[in-house]
Formats: structure tokens, C-alpha cells, sequence
């Protein structure tokens, strides 16, 4: 589990922390003028797209749409070069998304966009008779801090690495009295000469240690093998993550406590986990979210880790920037241990 | 295959599913209460992302496009600040997710069309909320700038028309508005029904840590009547999910079915089908429940998340993870449900999809059958 763990992190996040390329365009180009290969080779250019073999009507197009085998298709209508070179004229192409897939769809409208726009922008100054090295609109210069090259692995791979922490810790914990219960030996441990508190924390202290071990070894895989920079203090992230895996064990241990049989321990974890896995801002970030979820986010414990584990690696901060952060995950680490030990002892006693 | 003794280990599992209520609502409810919560957050439209400006240009033209690109819901304008390490700061605070800085020269050099530098600072560690509102911005400020243009070249005397030389008329098929939620609810459903079929690995892990593998052995029941019978349960009960979850995404979410309700259901089935023997393969190989778990978790519901294309596209990824997409339950499932609620389209196109579940789920059942033989030995 420990090694799995960090082999998996290693695959997904190989996968999956590239810029969406290769998506399947399929063209109807009735032109065929210079004109309108040059618009295909400029989309070709992009790097966005993958070009199937060119149709010559509309039926394989809505064919391939059904399928799902493409994610758009672009036609040309006859007269492109004609009415792009005449002053007045204004050709019109058409582009039909796949909308079953929206996120590879918004991607390929964004790159036809821009390409259209470049070369609109191009016959215009042809039109007007100017220099098009000379005329210039908006001149972007765009930085991006924090990630320069702006890497989707410097975003994907912390909340990859964050669920499955997450998961491993509140397992590891969801088993410690499930399975005790379940072949009836937690009575044996009860009669024994052990204080409760004992019982507790002898089963947390290995699931700390597993959490922490995990950690590592995915950290370890996050810097090294994706290059994600930890530019803040380790020793405090380490510290934090300690403070973080403390956190999930009390529910863990909670929901041990609550589960019947080992079945039951593992439906309740997966379920909240997969809640949590919500406010980690994988797919969406949670300012975006609806207001009652940003202020749901605020009760999450995942959430404020993501956010101090992202701002150490990626912003450098240190406990200036990130008090807000800890001060919330030390409350709810109270209140969530506090009320777990309360009921794990009322249970065993 | 004896019917009857199929149905004696069937009959076994359910009971164990029912005899504790806690357990059965929760193989019952987790799928569809995931479901609800994953759309509710991961759906949602990009807005109000926050940003600083920084003014050097201080003139009429300047504030009048600050005032454009925030005048929509998309981006507000958070702080006007007088420093970079003011935005430095809010930058670092996570405050604001964007800042613009409009150079000394900025009204200047617009109305002298010589272009303008445009300074535009995004949180990298949020590429979501930071590419959208470069994006955002850049179309605020092209058409500010065509308006200016547009402008002079009225002086000129030469039409507006000319401006934009090509229409590009985009729609969008299935899903006009390009809306993630219609299309990312049909995809979740491979993943929320692969819940409780992650848990029919424990079964077999259950006999062994209980040591009541051996009394099943000793019986007259076959190998595959045993690994079967205690798929069907899981079958049923995610069947009765499958019933469930279109009403919600009907109902609930607006998303359209436009194919036949009854070939969704079958293809279902064999969904779930494929699904359960993945498991039932981690459920041979380990011994007890709690590795038998953390193994569906990672053989089959991270891949399953990550891998079968309802995030990430598959023709994006590379070769290798494209391979093991295929073998995936969950791709071709994604493609099924995405097929019959959106494209409404029926069995003559979605068979190589059906045929490909039927036969990872055998090989699975059987490679299940062939271990679990060598592993009794």
C-alpha cells in the first residue's frame, strides 16, 4: 500500500499533467485554394489538434460526431478564397464541437478561435495596406508566478498527492476497531490490564506512522520525477503534515468506532473521501463553487491542507501567509479529535 | 454452472449486504449522494475571479478600460494598488488570482495604434482561475481596442464591416452550451457505480480472514459458481443505482437522455459485470479485506478516475496510459452513458463497446477462477 501508493501517484500523475493535445479534427475543405490550406496548416500548428483524413461531405462528419470518435470538425465553405481576398467579402466557416465531451471541446474552440483571429487580423492590415510589423494591437506579456511554465504538474500532481494521502490515512485508521469488532476481539483488549487511552493511541501511533512514510515516499515522487520545486520551509511542511495526518486519524478512528464490520469502516471512508476529494480544487477551483460549498470548503480539513501544501512548494510561504490556513486546520484538528476520543472512549468502555 | 448452487452463494451474499441495515444503505446510497455532491462541485462556471491593477497610465482612456474588464461577472476588480509588491503580496496571500499592469504609455500608444504592452501577472499555482482570466481580459481588451480602431478608421471614412473579415460560426452538438455539468454527470457514473463494486473484493477476503473459505471448498459448489454468486448481489444492488441516478440527472441536473432507457440498463449490467470481476481478481489474490481494499483502490478506482477520459482526454495521454484505458471498464462505459444520454445513440454503434466489457469481464472471472485454484493447492 505504502509503495503502491507512490508508484501510483508516479503513473496518474505522468498521465495526466500534460496540455490537451492530438484532439481529433475532421475538415470538409470545399475550397481547396492556397487559402485554405494555409488556415489548415495553421491549425495543424497549433499543436492542439490531430487532423483525420479530410471528408468530402457532411455525413461522415455527423457520423464521427456519434461516435464519439471526434472532438470537432471544421468546414470550408467554396467560396473562402474568393471572398477573403475581395474588400467587402466575408467567408463563413463553420465549426461543429462535440459537446458530450465539453473540456476537449471548449480546449479545440479556443484554439480555432485563435487562429482565426490571427488570420483575420492579417487580411484586415492587408486590406488597409499596413505593415503589419509596424501596426500592432495588444501587445500581451504575460508572467506567470509561481509556475513559470505554467506545468499542469505543478497544479494536478499536489491534489493527486492529497487524496491519496488522505485515503491511505483515513483506511489505515477506519480498520484499527472495525476489524477488532468484526472477529470479536476488541472484548479480549477490553479485559486486558490497558487504559482506553492506551487502546488509542497504541493504534494511532502506527497510522501516523504510515501517513507520515507516505508522505514522504509521494513528495519524494512530486519533486523529484515532476520536478514541482518545494520552495518554502520543509521542515514546516513536514511539521504541518504531521499536524494534517493527526487531523484525519481522528476521523478515521471515528469512523471505526461507528462501523459494524471492516465492509461497512470502508464504504464510510470512501464516501467521505470522496467528499473531501471535492474541495481539493482538482477539476475546479473552490472560489468558483457555489457559495454554500465555498463555505462547506471551510469545514474541510483537506482543504486547508491543500492549501498550505501548495503555497510552501509552489509560493514559498511560511507561516506569515499561512496562518490563516494552520489556525483553521489546528481548530477543527481540536474539535474533530476531541469529539472522536470522547466517543471512541464512551464506545470501549 | 449449477443454477441452483449460483444461487445458494447469491442468496449468502445478500444476506450478508441486508442483515446489517447500516451497510446495505450505504452499497445503496453512495453511489448516487457522491454523485450529487461531485457534480454539484466540479460543474460549476469559472467567475468572479479576483484582480489587482496596477495604473501607471493614470489617464481617462486607462480607467475607462479598467472599468471595461471588470464591468462582467467573470472578473472583479478585487484592489487598485500603487506597487508590484502590493501585488506580490496579494499574490502570495491568494487574494487575488490575476493582476494587470497598464504601462505610463498606455492611452498614448493606443490611439497611435502602435501597440501596447499589456502586463498580465496569474497565479501559476491555480492555472484554472489564472488561464481564465487571461483569457477574459485579452477579449476585453481586443474589442476596447477594435472600438478605438473602429473609431479612427470612421475619420477614414472605411466601413466597420471590414474589421473582422471571416465568420466563424461555432455551435456545439448534444450539449449547445458547452455545459460541463450535462456531460460530466453521464461520465461520473462509471465512477460512483464502481463504488460499492470496489467492495466485492473484500467478499472473497472476508471467507479468508474468517476461515470460512474451507467450508465453502468442501461443498459441492464450483469454483465459478462461488466467484459468480457473489458477484450477482453486487450486480443487482448497482442495478437498482442504475435506475436511480437518471432520475436525479434527468430531474435534478437538466441533462438530456436521448437513447433507450433499456439498452442503458443492459449495457449496464454488463458494466457491472466487467467491474466486479476486476475486483473479484484483487479479491483472490489478497487475503485479507484490508489489502484487498487498498488494492481495488489502486488497480481500479484511481485508474478509473484518472484514466478513462472524463476529465483528461484519452487522445492526449500517453501511448501507454491509452493502452490501459482500453482494458479499462470505465472507458468504454463513459463512452456508453455519454452515448445514450447525450447523443442518443443505440447498440448499432455502442457494440464494439459491449462486446469489449464482456470480454475483459470473462477474462477477468476467469483468470479469478485459474488463481484462486492455484492459490487453494
Amino acid at each position: 500500500m505504502l509503495i503502491g501508493g507512490a508508484l501510483e501517484l508516479l503513473a496518474i500523475g505522468w498521465a495526466t499533467s500534460r496540455p490537451i493535445t492530438n484532439l481529433p479534427l475532421m475538415i470538409w475543405d470545399q475550397d481547396h485554394s492556397p487559402a485554405s490550406r494555409e488556415l489548415v496548416l495553421a491549425l495543424e500548428n497549433t499543436g492542439t489538434f490531430l487532423l483525420e483524413d479530410q471528408v468530402q461531405s457532411l455525413s461522415p462528419i455527423e457520423d464521427a460526431l456519434n461516435r464519439g470518435d471526434i472532438n470537432a470538425a471544421l468546414i470550408i465553405p467554396p467560396d473562402y478564397s474568393t471572398q477573403l481576398t475581395s474588400l467587402l467579402g466575408k467567408p463563413t466557416l463553420n465549426v461543429i464541437l462535440n459537446g458530450a465531451e465539453s473540456i476537449p471541446a471548449r480546449e479545440a474552440q479556443r484554439a480555432i478561435e485563435g487562429v482565426v483571429n490571427d488570420l483575420g487580423e492579417q487580411v484586415v492590415l492587408q486590406h488597409l495596406g499596413l505593415d503589419p510589423d509596424q501596426t500592432a494591437g495588444f501587445n500581451f506579456s504575460l508572467r506567470v508566478w509561481f509556475n513559470e511554465a505554467l506545468s499542469e504538474a505543478y497544479y494536478s500532481t499536489p491534489a493527486e498527492l492529497g487524496l491519496m494521502l488522505e485515503f491511505t490515512i483515513l483506511l489505515f485508521a477506519a480498520i484499527t476497531f472495525s476489524r477488532e469488532k468484526e472477529f470479536g476481539t476488541l472484548e479480549q483488549m477490553l479485559v486486558m490490564p490497558f487504559s482506553s487511552l492506551e487502546i488509542i493511541l497504541g493504534k494511532a501511533i502506527p497510522v501516523i506512522l504510515v501517513g507520515m512514510a507516505d508522505f514522504a515516499l509521494m513528495l519524494g515522487v512530486v519533486h523529484f520525477a515532476f520536478h514541482v520545486p518545494i520552495r518554502g520551509s520543509g521542515l514546516l511542511l513536514f511539521v504541518l503534515a504531521l499536524g494534517y495526518t493527526i487531523v484525519e486519524l481522528g476521523k478515521g478512528m471515528a469512523i471505526s468506532v461507528f462501523s459494524k464490520s471492516q465492509h461497512q469502516a470502508f464504504l464510510l471512508v470512501l464516501m467521505i473521501g470522496m467528499i473531501d476529494f471535492m474541495f481539493l480544487g482538482y477539476a475546479v477551483p473552490v472560489e468558483s463553487m457555489p457559495r454554500i460549498m465555498q463555505l462547506l470548503a471551510n469545514i474541510i480539513p483537506a482543504h486547508h491542507w491543500l492549501n498550505i501544501l501548495r503555497s510552501i512548494m509552489l509560493k514559498g510561504s511560511g507561516l506569515a501567509a499561512l496562518w490563516p490556513s494552520i489556525l483553521a486546520l489546528v481548530i477543527l484538528g481540536i474539535i474533530i479529535n476531541t469529539f472522536s476520543l470522547l466517543y471512541v472512549r464512551r464506545k470501549l468502555e | 454452472m449449477s443454477f441452483r448452487h449460483l444461487w445458494a452463494v447469491t442468496r449468502k451474499e445478500i444476506q450478508h449486504i441486508f442483515r446489517d441495515r447500516a451497510t446495505f444503505i450505504l452499497v445503496l446510497i453512495t453511489p448516487t449522494v457522491v454523485l450529487l455532491l461531485m457534480t454539484y462541485t466540479l460543474a460549476v462556471n469559472i467567475e468572479h475571479v479576483p484582480l489587482a491593477v496596477l495604473d501607471y497610465d493614470q489617464s481617462p482612456t486607462s480607467r475607462a478600460f479598467i472599468q471595461r474588464i471588470t464591468a462582467g461577472e467573470d472578473l472583479d476588480l478585487y484592489s487598485q494598488v500603487d506597487s508590484i509588491a502590493e501585488i506580490e503580496d496579494m499574490l502570495i496571500q491568494g487574494q487575488v488570482k490575476a493582476a494587470v499592469i497598464i504601462s505610463p504609455g498606455f492611452s498614448r500608444d493606443l490611439l497611435s495604434l502602435q501597440g501596447i504592452d499589456l502586463q498580465v501577472i496569474i497565479d501559476g499555482t491555480e492555472p484554472e482561475s489564472g488561464g481564465f482570466a487571461v483569457e477574459h481580459i485579452g477579449w476585453r481588451a481586443e474589442a476596447f481596442a477594435n472600438e478605438i480602431l473602429a473609431d479612427q478608421f470612421q475619420i477614414q471614412g472605411i466601413p466597420l464591416e471590414s474589421l473582422q473579415p471571416i465568420d466563424l460560426r461555432v455551435q456545439a452538438w448534444f450539449n449547445p452550451g458547452l455545459k460541463p455539468i450535462i456531460d460530466l454527470v453521464p461520465g461520473l457514473i462509471s465512477i460512483v457505480l464502481g463504488f460499492p463494486a470496489l467492495t466485492v473484493a473484500l467478499t472473497l477476503a472476508r471467507e479468508h480472514e474468517h476461515s470460512t473459505m474451507e467450508q465453502l471448498l468442501v461443498s459441492p459448489i464450483k469454483r465459478t459458481d462461488l466467484l459468480l454468486g457473489k458477484i450477482v448481489p453486487y450486480i443487482l444492488v448497482g442495478l437498482l443505482n442504475v435506475m436511480l441516478i437518471p432520475i436525479f440527472a434527468i430531474l435534478w441536473f437538466r441533462v438530456p437522455f436521448q437513447g433507450n432507457f433499456l439498452v442503458f440498463i443492459a449495457l449496464s449490467a454488463i458494466f457491472l459485470f466487467a467491474e466486479l470481476s476486476m475486483g473479484m481478481v484483487i479479491g483472490v489474490f489478497m487475503k485479507s479485506q484490508s489489502a484487498a481494499l487498498a488494492m481495488s483502490f489502486l488497480v481500479v478506482m484511481f485508474p478509473g478516475f484518472f484514466l478513462t477520459g472524463i476529465f483528461f482526454p484519452i487522445t492526449a495521454m500517453p501511448e501507454i496510459a491509452r493502452l490501459e484505458s482500453l482494458f479499462l471498464p470505465g472507458t468504454h462505459y463513459a463512452i456508453i452513458t455519454r452515448g445514450v444520454f447525450l447523443t442518443g445513440i443505440g447498440l448499432e454503434t455502442l457494440w464494439p463497446n459491449a462486446v469489449m466489457l464482456l470480454i475483459i469481464g470473462t477474462a477477468f472471472i476467469l483468470i479469478s477462477a485459474l488463481f484462486f485454484k492455484k492459490r487453494l493447492a
